[in-house]
């Protein structure tokens, strides 16, 4: 299991949301609220699987929020 | 697993303190004083490596952000990643100059913009015109009298005689 942890003043939530969506058939999630971070827990069938969806999903992540943030302003 | 985990080593020429890499797991990671880079800055550069790099942002401490960065092409090795990471600042500083140009430079569009919207709207007609207050000053300078027309720059003056009538009195 990998544990992918989001910092509040970097990532946009929604964005964590949709990036969990959107990789939700490749492995498990389950999300957690820490202290200025959102966690997103990952298992998958091989580690090997769970380490390339962790890369993924942080790079979705991050992209959504750029995006989110370009069109508020 | 770690993904992104605390870097073990530090890469050759860069400063040890700022930069450190893990090869085992194949990435780099830049530490960014929050002082001198703007979020919006960090976020730009790290925008631009998403097509060649796994990217991931993490704040350790309230005065640093750091950028994890490992190469999708596999390729880790301490040169590919001390050029990735020395790219990685210098795109860092372009975004934060561009950023700063683009504030600078607000104003000066929004001003623009909205006179484009303004003139699309299509002309003032005539009442529009007529109401038009130019204020207490003059609205321009006209020294040369361009503004004024033929007949108010050489026509006749009242009162002054004229020359046609003049001249028939000579010829008597």
């Amino acid at each position: 299991m990998i544990a992918l942890r989001f910092h509040r003043d970097l990532y946009a939530g929604v964005a964590v949301d949709e990036a969990v969506k959107a990789y939700a058939r490749f492995a498990q999630f389950e999300l957690e609220e820490a202290p200025g971070e959102w966690v997103v827990k990952i298992t998958a069938r091989t580690p090997e699987r769970e380490k390339k969806v962790a890369l993924e999903l942080g790079n979705m992540a991050l992209g959504l929020t750029v995006r989110k943030k370009e069109e508020k302003s | 697993m770690v993904v992104f985990a605390a870097m073990t080593s530090s890469l050759k020429g860069l400063p040890p303190g700022l930069v450190s890499a893990d090869l085992e797991q194949g990435s780099a990671r830049l530490s960014v004083d929050a002082n001198v880079y703007s979020l919006d800055a960090l976020r730009a550069a790290a925008y631009v490596f998403m097509d060649r790099c796994y990217v991931f942002l993490t704040k350790p401490d309230e005065a640093h952000f750091a950028v994890t960065l490992s190469p999708k092409d596999g390729k880790a090795d301490e040169a590919s990643l001390t050029a990735w990471v020395g790219e990685l600042a210098n795109e860092l500083l372009a975004t934060s100059w561009r950023l700063k140009i683009a504030d600078e430079n607000r104003p000066l569009v929004e001003t623009i913009t909205s006179q484009a919207f303004a003139g699309a709207l299509g002309p003032p007609s005539l009442d529009e015109l007529a109401a038009f207050d130019f204020g207490d000053e003059a609205p321009f300078e006209d020294p040369l009298g361009i503004a004024q027309s033929w007949e108010e720059k050489y026509g006749k003056k009242k009162g002054a005689p004229d020359a046609a009538a003049e001249k028939k009195e000579e010829k008597k």
